[in-house]
């Protein structure tokens, strides 16, 4: 395939890139570059360096080493204002949004068009407009940012970078919050950002997206460049190897046999969030709840754990049915929950690995009114043993620790609670393909323990690879059932957006087939 | 974080407070001789203590992400249920009466938090004024005099003929206290709730009795505090300790305790009660004026919160940033 950039000069050069953190080399001599019209994707696990570079080169941090060429000219980026200024616009994960302003006044942020000392408003929302329809999205220039749903944020960050006239626009897991639909859309938009000419530096972990999206791609480990080569000359596992500098064993899921039914759900509503939801959950079987945001599928499993209020409905558990009043009955009743958003909602930032495991058995630990230190140790000992938790020490900050093992600790604090349902959202969520694979072991154990699980899962890889079955939910309700052998990329989608299989084209668009492509299209 | 740049910062935390009430007590030893003697040197410890009881139990409202702004009120309203009590029902009673309504008033404080929904800021707000304003109205506006019962006087006399008893209290407190907070679930749960209150709750905490238990805690050392106070002079009004509310906040803080929750250096409120209480006494003994006093105060909260922003203050990157 034809890169186009390969004759060009680079919009963007980083040339032996180095950055020295205290005890820390985040960045090793790299090298990286982005031509005009190329989607460069930068991969790598997390801690691999991905952000510091982003960072070098939106003017947050200097380099201690190297330096950084904008269109063949050594350039100092001394301040964020400066890259702007260069034509590089970094799209952070977390956005730099104003949330209580209108989508046009975060468009044009700082910049406002202005005649003598007033905001010119009509040229503002006319300009908004214009790169609107330029980007071919739908979008009110009026509407207030806190009110648009986080996809449609993201459009509005991507709208700001066009007005800057950025040349070259940095995107940092643009997808981590997205649904698959939202995601196709963006993918589609990143392209059609590429086709205008504008260099895109693309950095996820997800290679699906990557591979769909990207001309070339470079990977990152421990901030040394491993490999910088064109999509179409690499394989997903090659890629993988690089990333985890070992060959991944490709984890199979192993065969399973559920027993006997442990809860069983009928007719379960919560307000206008869900209804209608029956099925039967057996031990050692883990139950998929797949479905775009919104669809009801979260909803279910906050319901179970007494986060939303049931408004109608049975939960039995063993044959006893189960009035959930909040998290602790459904933590008394022997359901366990993994929150999707475990910085908000998961762990206690403050206390130390071992609190945090220990904080939701303190009642049964106790020597009077004090806490039992031995028992507390042994608890840490032996979750940490068996989930393999890496920590420094027991009374380390949880904080401190990598996403994958503050996962393995909310697990923890779930299985010493001796919690039988295991009511998992996103359990993957912003953890490196390492951790992930980890997190896929430790859910087979679990099972193998006679667990149940209910996984709720954007990623529909996950589901494919973790589910014994899947409901697929749409607007609140179950639209349909599929088994393990019909469980593909496909199928689900279709349940999912509600139209019929071959309707709805799933395939990103290819870099060699973008030309002839038309911009993305409205959907359902 | 690691070596030697860690290190430092450890120390930092945990020594800061304590090296200024150093620092500042060894340049007024150099300003005036009158610093050193030992019955001023006493009556800095008392005075320090008398603050530093209420900062303790306010160190526990802000290690739970929360403030009380009606310690204060509440001290008003039991010194002048105690003094009140004190010539029917004897010394004993009466204090712990004047306690027990301050724990009450924390209580309620708690309640309309979590029955009511309201955030601790406005709930002991409203508090400061009802707390307040039922002093003024159960004493008519006018003082309450003890002469003649000077009994009460327990409260500030040394124990032993030496260490006054403020300090003897406050030293039992903070004892208790840092059991609670190591060694109970009420101190982790504190901690818990502090931290990441959605993330205690999903993990099975009742939040709710927490908080009561906070604020009770809050409420009773306000209450002692007052009682003090109010033995010093024998006489207690509903005009008593106006703006104890900010000191009290302020010990906690300039101890290094992090408005963000989830953390307690019950010794730091305790040196950052006896930092303060050596300025003040500094600015009397060098003659400036009272009101000089408040705007110390105010300044040294303003200085520990811009040098302690959030919990990863880091004194090593302060400095390179400003090189």
């Amino acid at each position: 395939m034809s890169v186009s950039g390969s004759i060009s000069q680079p919009l963007l050069r980083a040339r032996g890139i180095s950055r020295r953190f205290p005890g820390v080399l985040a960045l090793d001599n790299v090298d990286f570059d982005v031509h005009p019209g190329e989607v460069h994707a930068l991969v790598g696990e997390n801690g691999a360096g991905k952000s510091t570079l982003i960072n070098i080169l939106a003017g947050v941090y200097q380099p201690s080493g190297g330096v950084l060429e904008v269109s063949g000219r050594p350039t100092v980026l001394p301040n964020p204002a400066s890259a702007q200024q260069a034509g590089i616009n970094v799209i952070f994960q977390e956005f730099n949004l104003v949330p209580d302003l209108s989508v046009a006044e975060n468009v044009f942020l700082n910049r406002e068009p202005t005649r003598g000392l007033w905001i010119d408003w009509a040229s503002m929302y006319r300009r908004t407009v214009e790169i609107v329809e330029l980007l071919e999205i739908d979008l009110n220039p009026k509407t207030a940012v806190c009110n648009l749903p986080v996809a449609q944020q993201q459009l509005v960050e991507i709208a700001r970078a066009l007005a800057f006239d950025a040349q070259v626009v940095v995107m940092d897991e643009p997808t981590a919050a997205l649904s698959e639909v939202e995601i196709d859309r963006l993918l589609q938009l990143v392209r059609s950002l590429a086709n205008r000419g504008v260099g895109v530096i693309y950095v996820s972990h997800k290679l699906g997206e990557v591979f769909g999206v990207a001309d070339r791609i470079t990977v990152l480990r421990d901030g040394k460049r491993i490999l910088t080569a064109p999509c179409a000359e690499l394989t997903e596992e090659q890629v993988v190897s690089a990333m985890v500098g070992r060959e991944l064993v490709h984890t199979e899921c192993p065969t399973r046999h559920p027993g006997d039914v442990v809860l069983s759900v009928r007719d379960l509503a919560s307000g206008q969030a869900v209804s209608n939801v029956c099925f039967d959950l057996r031990a050692g079987e883990v139950l998929g709840l797949a479905g775009l945001m919104g669809s009801g599928c979260s909803a279910v499993l906050e319901t179970l754990f007494g986060l939303r209020g049931m408004t109608s409905g049975q939960v039995t558990l063993d044959g006893q049915l189960l009035l959930i009043h909040g998290p602790r009955s459904a933590i008394g009743a022997g359901i366990g929950y993994v929150p999707d958003d475990r910085k908000r909602a998961g762990i206690l930032p403050d206390l130390s690995v071992m609190h945090n495991i220990t904080i939701g058995v303190l009642e049964r630990i106790r020597r009077g009114v004090l806490i039992d230190q031995r028992q507390e140790q042994d608890i840490m000992d032996n979750y940490g043993k068996k989930l393999s938790i890496r920590c420094r020490s027991a009374s380390q900050m949880v904080s401190g620790l990598s996403g994958g093992n503050q996962q393995k600790v909310i697990v923890a604090r779930a299985l010493a609670q001796d919690c039988r349902v295991f009511l998992l959202a996103e359990p993957t969520r912003g953890v490196d393909v390492g951790a992930k694979a980890e997190m896929y072991k430790l859910i087979d154990m679990l099972l193998e323990a006679g667990m149940a699980v209910l996984l709720q899962s954007s990623e529909l890889p996950e589901l494919i690879r973790l589910a014994d079955r899947c409901i697929v939910f749409a607007g609140g309700r179950p639209c349909g059932e599929l088994a393990r052998g019909e469980l593909t990329q496909p199928a689900v989608m279709a349940l999912a957006t509600g139209a019929a299989i071959g309707q709805v084209d799933f395939k990103f668009l290819k870099p060699d087939s973008r030309a002839q492509e038309a911009v993305c299209q409205e959907e359902v | 974080m690691n070596g030697l740049s860690g290190l430092l910062l450890k120390l930092w935390r945990s020594y800061s407070t304590g090296l200024a009430v150093l620092v500042v007590g060894f340049v007024l030893s150099l300003l005036t001789p009158n610093f050193l003697r030992p019955e001023n040197l006493l009556n800095v410890l008392g005075n320090a203590s008398i603050v530093g009881i209420v900062g303790l139990g306010m160190t526990l409202a802000i290690a739970a992400g929360m403030f009380d702004l009606s310690v204060g009120s509440t001290a008003a309203f039991a010194a002048c249920i105690t003094l009140s009590m004190v010539p029917q029902y004897g010394v004993l009673l009466s204090v712990l009466a004047g306690v027990a309504v301050g724990a009450l008033i924390g209580l309620i404080n708690g309640l309309i938090i979590t029955e009511l929904r309201v955030p601790a800021f406005i709930a002991t707000m409203s508090m400061m004024a009802i707390a307040r304003g039922s002093a003024l109205i159960y004493t008519d506006g006018r003082d309450v005099y003890l002469f003649g019962y000077p009994d009460y006087k327990v409260l500030t006399r040394p124990l032993w003929g030496i260490l006054p008893m403020p300090v003897v209290l406050v030293l039992a407190i903070l004892l208790v206290l840092a059991l609670v907070m190591a060694h109970t679930r009420f101190g982790r749960y504190i901690l818990a709730v502090g931290s990441n209150l959605s993330a205690a709750r999903r993990s099975g905490l009742r939040s709710s009795l927490v908080t009561w238990g906070v604020f009770a805690v809050v409420g009773a050392t306000a209450a002692l505090t007052g009682l003090i106070v109010s033995a010093q002079v024998l006489t207690a009004n509903a005009r008593l300790n106006v703006g104890l509310e900010l000191s009290a906040i302020a010990v906690v803080v300039v101890g290094g305790t992090s408005l963000t929750g989830g953390r307690a250096s019950l010794v730091g409120t305790l040196l950052g009660s006896l930092l303060v209480t050596i300025i003040n006494n500094g600015l009397n003994l060098l003659n400036v004026p009272i009101f000089y006093q408040q705007l110390t105060v105010g300044v040294l909260l303003l200085g520990a919160l811009a040098i302690s922003v959030g919990p990863d203050f880091n004194p090593m990157t302060y400095l390179r940033r400003q090189g």
